[in-house]
């Protein structure tokens, strides 16, 4: 009987291999083949919502998206996807070749539909959708593009959307960034993006092993980006942009009252559809332009203020009481400092304050500036909120540089002499300020006396945030010091020899300054920094022309600004 | 004595339910003639049945008498199909009746385990003693290996090499059982093991294939390593408690190929889990207890190898099956006796068990 029992054994062994495989399989690999067994018949067909709109303040779209139409296969059966994406092309009048090639660059695995043609239009994609019957791993899924009604307007201001790269990837994953999302660059699109951004939702489907479609296990709906209202207007926008074509530069307009950007225009410009089409062809000449039109040149890139640059010499002044409202200097046509002489622009005779600003007269400003002392100036530039950055919204602000001794001293080894701090007062050298920061500075006068943090975002998916952005900080001037620099900026339009004296044909009275910043080689760049109207101002006008030319052409631009406003009653 | 007749009937009973239920569940979303394939297997189930009551009531001493006949038909059977069967699936197993397909290998099998049996309990005309213990070699493994090895050829040349193996293997382990001498049986083996290398080509491309696949199922994902990888997965997804009736992906969505024949334990095991497979196997397990019982306590020499022959049948066809369902044996073409669609195993497999308890009915007469 001893081989009955060892056969009884052997049995009993192999039933208990059988229960150990199951225990493996089951329980201790169960998750993973669960996991696979949902990975072969489950897929997840992903539909995006569109981007929020961006809105101007009065509600009017500057930036909404469309629906356009994406043509996707599911790759099942690899000898069968030449001879569908032949059909396709037929249908398509594209290459074929072309869907190859898109097949190709965006294949990730044979269970992932592939997109293969984008952006086509709707009566294309009904035939398609016709023709699914016959092919069923074709897909054609309705995605929401970008679209801008009004072209370039605003281009700076709202930025544009592409594809993530590497590095925005890399920072942005933990917030459930995926590659080939489409996110915004520059502009608002970037600084809002995660609010602007859709949600995308879905539908679940079971498939069998051929891919063709069983049943919907789930759908998720897909959830639009949250809408973004602007303080800008989209008329006085137009107005300005229309104004600043064909030139180089930026313009700002700017309520004082509460920090609203009413109009903000950079030149050259782009047209931001041409990265939701993926024109490479032009966007590598977006890139390769050496006027580098993706710069905002209002937040950016920093300049001489030049001129403009003496109100802040004159307030510093007048507050340090270095001179006051009688005092005047001599104008010859050039003074001495130091062994070099300092030359003026023209030769104004005796000036006092109020015609120093009005003429622009260096003589004068080389004078109190020697007495003010390059470090006051250097403060006084920073109380007026130059030289540091304003804390915008639109990402890549700079901050702009005002030199003083210390600085000198300290990073540069260097001594700091008085030819230095009389090219200082008259907003020349190293000081560099952008044209948004001249507008901050000038809002202090429009407002007399609160340094105003401009914002650009009045509203986020229907929540008004004006009365948290609206900060305003008191810039602790004499109130005799502002009015003494009004009344000159004033004069500035209408004394008949005034810089701005071409303002003053206006129906809106006009306060302001010009400016002409010498640079080493090309033309000069011209400032107009304003406000208007004169006796309750409503707006900061900053007309900036890089290798513009004179101050005058500035003040050009911004009367054909500020009379089309007037004409159409935007005041 | 009755008690295992009602056991053996109610477990089988039981399995084969199960096995129409699973066999439903794989085919009720596929459309055209697989939408009634379960009732045909309930149909089959019938007759089965039918069959099981009738060899319980047969006396299986007739078939001492009838053995040259039915060792005959099968033989003859074989050739016929090697002779005009009709080929599916790449192999020539069935032949074409009325409105089904009969394959005879299924029956084969039953055929030489009745001749064994009756083989190696011959009684010497003296002494009343068994002939088996006195076999030279000759008589003890030679003529009888001749016998199977016949039957065999003919059933790995359709090609069936799965069944052809396991018939060797029922031979071996019946010798085991017998008197003959240990000596022998191992200079059989050593005999079939050696020559395996060269026998190696002399293997189909798809045999050699599922072979090698075995070893490594990632070496041909999408081919011959494709069924292992989908039954895996099946049986693995069930988890502890299964997926549930009705809902398994694998099975149902065409992933599995041959769910409800030859992977049909996949598609039981997908819906039913960790838990329902142990029930299952469990039952498996008690029928051929009962059958290894039956033999133990069988008088008659004839009726106890024949009662570990069908036993044994039973369960290397059970093992070999689930174990290639689980990825642990490689990918021959046996089915799941009693769960896999298929009239011709559910027959063999029901004739086998009525002959099973007749045994049990009739020890004691003598």
């Amino acid at each position: 009987m001893e081989r009955k029992s060892i056969f009884n054994f052997i049995i009993i062994l192999v039933f208990a291999v059988l229960l150990i495989g199951l225990l493996n399989l089951d329980i201790l690999q169960g998750a993973k083949f669960r996991r696979l067994s949902d990975s072969n018949s489950i897929r997840l067909i992903s539909q995006s919502g569109a981007r929020g709109n961006i809105l101007d303040r009065n509600g009017e779209v500057i930036v909404d998206s469309k629906i356009s139409y994406d043509v996707m296969i599911l790759p099942e059966d690899l000898s069968q996807v030449d001879y569908v994406l032949n059909r396709i092309s037929r249908i398509l009048g594209t290459q074929t070749a072309q869907l190859k090639a898109a097949f190709k660059k965006n294949f990730v695995s044979s269970s992932v539909p592939v997109t293969v043609a984008s952006n086509i239009d709707l009566k294309k994609a009904i035939l398609l959708g016709e023709f699914r019957a016959e092919e069923p791993t074709i897909i054609v899924t309705p995605k929401p593009l970008r679209h801008y009604p009004y072209g370039a307007l605003a281009a700076h201001v709202v930025g544009y959307v592409n594809q993530i790269d590497r590095w925005r990837l890399t920072k942005l994953e933990d917030y459930g960034y995926k590659t080939k999302d489409i996110v915004g660059f520059g502009g608002l699109e970037e600084k809002y993006d995660y609010y602007l951004r859709q949600e995308e939702g879905g539908l679940c489907v079971e498939v069998n092993h051929r891919g063709k479609f069983m049943r919907v296990l789930g759908f998720q709906a897909p959830s639009n980006g949250k809408d973004i209202q602007l303080t800008l207007d989209l008329k006085i926008q137009k107005i300005v942009e229309d104004s600043m074509d064909g030139k180089k530069g930026s313009a700002i307009l700017m309520d004082p009252q509460s920090g609203q950007i009413i109009a903000l225009a950079s030149y050259p410009n782009f047209n931001p559809a041409v990265f939701v089409n993926n024109r490479t062809n032009l966007i590598s000449g977006l890139l390769n332009n050496p006027d580098a039109p993706l710069i905002n040149r209002a937040i950016s890139s920093s300049y001489p203020l030049a001129s403009v640059f003496k109100v802040v010499v004159a307030s510093a002044a007048l507050e340090l009481k270095k001179i006051n409202t009688s005092t005047s200097f001599l104008c010859q046509g050039s003074t001495m400092v130091g062994a070099r002489k300092f030359s003026c622009w023209d030769t104004h005779g005796a000036q006092d304050i109020f015609g120093a600003i009005a003429h622009s007269c260096d003589i004068f400003f080389y004078k109190s500036g020697l007495f003010v002392g390059a470090q006051n100036i250097h403060d006084y530039a920073l109380k007026l909120g130059l030289g540091r950055n304003v804390g915008f919204e639109l990402p890549y602000e700079t901050s702009g540089f005002i030199p003083s001794p210390l600085w000198r001293k300290l990073n540069k080894f260097q001594n700091w002499f008085a030819g230095d701090t009389a090219n200082l007062a008259i907003g020349q050298g190293d000081c560099l300020v952008t044209p948004l920061q001249a507008t901050n500075m000038m809002a202090a006068f429009a407002n007399g006396g609160f340094l105003t943090s401009p914002y650009i975002v009045k509203a986020v998916g229907g929540v008004d945030l004006s009365a948290k952005k609206k900060k305003l900080i008191p810039v602790n001037f004499k109130k005799s010091t502002f009015n003494t620099v009004i009344s000159g900026l004033r004069k500035v339009v209408t004394d008949a020899t005034g810089t701005g004296s071409d303002l003053s044909s206006l129906a809106v009275t006009v306060a302001g300054k010009t400016g002409t910043a010498q640079v080493s080689r090309n033309a000069t760049h011209a400032w107009f920094v304003g406000f208007f109207p004169f006796d309750k101002p409503k707006f900061v006008i900053c007309i900036f022309l890089e290798n513009g030319g004179p101050g005058h052409a500035a003040s050009v631009v911004a009367k054909q600004i500020i009379e089309a406003m007037n004409n159409q009653g935007l005041i | 004595m009755r008690n295992s007749f009602l056991r053996i009937l109610i477990l089988a009973l039981v399995i084969a339910l199960l096995g129409i239920l699973s066999i439903y569940s794989s085919t009720y979303q596929k459309q055209g003639v697989w939408q009634d394939i379960y009732l045909r297997q309930l149909l089959w189930l019938v007759i089965g049945l039918a069959c099981f009551f009738m060899f319980s009531n047969f006396n299986y001493r007739k078939l001492w008498d009838a053995n040259y006949f039915i060792y005959g038909a099968a033989l003859f059977f074989l050739f016929l199909v090697f002779a005009l069967g009709i080929i599916r699936l790449g192999a020539q197993r069935w032949l074409r009746f009325a409105w089904f397909n009969f394959q005879p290998s299924e029956f084969a099998k039953l055929a030489i385990i009745i001749f064994l049996a009756r083989y190696f309990s011959r009684k010497s005309v003296n002494d009343t003693s068994l002939l088996s213990g006195k076999f030279g070699i000759f008589q003890g493994i030679i003529l009888p290996f001749i016998f199977v090895a016949v039957p065999m050829l003919l059933i790995i040349e359709q090609p069936d090499l799965g069944s052809g193996l396991m018939l060797m293997l029922v031979f071996i382990c019946l010798l085991y059982l017998t008197n003959v001498r240990l000596r022998y049986i191992f200079t059989l083996l050593t005999l079939l093991i050696l020559p395996l290398p060269l026998l190696w080509n002399l293997l189909h491309d798809y045999q050699k294939q599922r072979l090698l696949v075995f070893l490594n199922p990632n070496i041909d994902p999408l081919g011959a390593g494709y069924t292992i990888i989908q039954s895996k997965i099946a049986i693995g997804s069930g988890g502890f408690f299964g997926r549930g009736w009705l809902a398994g992906t694998q099975s149902q969505l065409y992933f599995l190929p041959e769910s409800h024949t030859d992977f049909i334990f996949a598609t039981f095991s997908e819906q039913w889990g960790f838990l329902g497979s142990c029930l299952l196997i469990l039952m498996y397990y008690l029928i051929i207890r009962q059958g290894l019982i039956i033999a133990q306590r069988t008088q008659d020499n004839f009726g106890r190898l024949l009662a570990y022959g069908i036993s044994l049948l039973l369960a290397l066809q059970v093992f070999i099956n689930i174990a290639m369902n689980m990825g642990l044996a490689p990918v021959v073409g046996l089915p799941l006796p009693l769960m896999s669609y298929g009239g011709s195993s559910i027959l063999a497999t029901f004739i086998a068990l009525g002959i099973l308890t007749n045994i049990d009915r009739t020890r004691n007469v003598f």
